[in-house]
């Protein structure tokens, strides 16, 4: 099991393009680890901004009566790819990791596998 | 409406000489370990016994073993993961979150005076420490969140009161659970504080659902009475605790047992 910090440094050393990664509160917004981001990317904000994003999709979702769970959303910038996992673990449902990738050398698809094993590695 | 800036030059001081200790206030406690906070508790918020034994996570039994095999040396935090009953990340996670939901009241703008203990430490334990810019911004983000949702304060000590003209007319079918989890235990009595303490959630998750709610005309927003926003006071035994581990020890027991 590893703690949160560990799990936002294998999320940036591992994952190819990584800009920033952030564990988020899905109610109150609260960034509960950041790391990476920068002056061009306030992980902070963003952790907050798109919990609106979350509830939007889960809202429409039941509105639907689709009897599903959003496992991830992806958002496609012109140079960077946003990816949002919703955790489902006993310790921490309510969280989501919240991944900025720059899309010249990200591997969209390696990147999320490897965040699904770092959310298997939170809750373990 | 402006919040006024939660900024406490009290709070400032203590981080610049690094001090230890904890800080009293009407609405709780913020414990210091080297200028940083390492736990905070508020009768308005339920404690991390509560979040973690009202969630399934852990029996209450396993919790009152690791108190009793380790809250006298101030470890129950490393012992609970060094036993195996709960895994670190996840004790973290918990223990973040239950600091800054009690911050949140602690450092509410009208919590009256302050006072500090010197060298008072935490039966939980220092696990990890926040600083106090940090804690102080996030609790400040959190009544700036609460203000743009509904900005109606006394939603947040007044009891929950369920509005039925207004669940006939939007209809609870397309609620998101939290906040239908909410409305369901919304009896005109319970207070946002209590709804929390009996869901094992935070109290600022139960603020942030009252808040929209009311904004969905599915919950009553009391009516505005300037003076009387005034958050959940702490008995008066409260202020006269601090001075030894121990009492505040028997503070936590006695309020766990209150709880029964």
């Amino acid at each position: 099991m590893a703690d949160t910090e560990t799990a936002l440094k294998d999320a940036m050393t591992s994952i190819e393009g990584a800009i920033g990664v952030a564990l988020v509160d899905y109610t109150s917004g609260m960034a509960l680890g950041t790391l990476g981001g920068g002056k061009d990317l306030d992980l902070t904000v963003a952790a907050a901004g798109n919990t609106d994003v979350v509830r939007a999709k889960a809202r429409t979702m039941e509105m639907l009566g689709l009897k599903d769970e959003i496992e991830d959303i992806l958002i496609t910038l012109g140079g960077q790819y946003h990816l949002i996992r919703l955790l489902r673990g006993r310790g921490t449902s309510g969280l989501f990791l919240y991944l900025a990738l720059d899309r010249g050398r990200a591997n969209l698809a390696m990147a999320r596998h490897q965040l699904k094993a770092i959310e298997n590695g939170l809750e373990v | 409406m402006s919040a006024p800036p939660a900024h406490s030059p009290m709070l400032a001081r203590l981080a610049e000489q690094r001090a230890t200790g904890v800080l009293l206030r009407d609405t709780g406690a913020l414990y210091l370990d080297g200028g940083a906070v390492v736990h905070a508790e508020s009768p308005a918020a339920p404690g991390i016994e509560v979040l973690l034994t009202a969630g399934g996570r852990l029996t209450p039994r396993q919790w009152r073993e690791a108190v009793d095999a380790a809250g006298a040396d101030c470890a129950t935090g490393r012992w609970l993961v060094e036993h195996r009953r709960i895994a670190a990340g996840e004790l973290e996670i918990s223990r973040l979150g239950a600091l800054h939901d009690a911050a949140y009241f602690v450092l509410a703008p009208a919590a009256g005076p302050t006072r500090f203990r010197h060298g008072v430490r935490h039966w939980f334990g220092s696990l990890g420490a926040v600083a106090v810019p940090a804690v102080e911004g996030e609790a400040l983000r959190r009544r700036r969140l609460l203000e743009t949702l509904w900005p109606h304060p006394a939603l947040d000590t007044a009891p929950v009161t369920p509005l039925r003209a207004g669940a006939a007319s939007a209809g609870p079918a397309h609620l998101p659970r939290g906040q239908a989890a909410v409305l369901a235990l919304a009896d005109g009595a319970r207070t946002p504080s209590a709804i929390a303490a009996l869901l094992g959630r935070p109290a600022f998750h139960a603020l942030v659902h009252v808040r929209r709610l009311a904004a969905l005309g599915l919950v009553e927003t009391p009516r505005h009475t300037p003076g009387q926003e005034q958050p959940a006071r702490a008995p008066a035994w409260l202020q006269s605790i601090g001075d030894t581990p121990d009492a505040a020890l028997l503070r936590r027991l006695l309020v766990a047992l209150e709880r029964l």
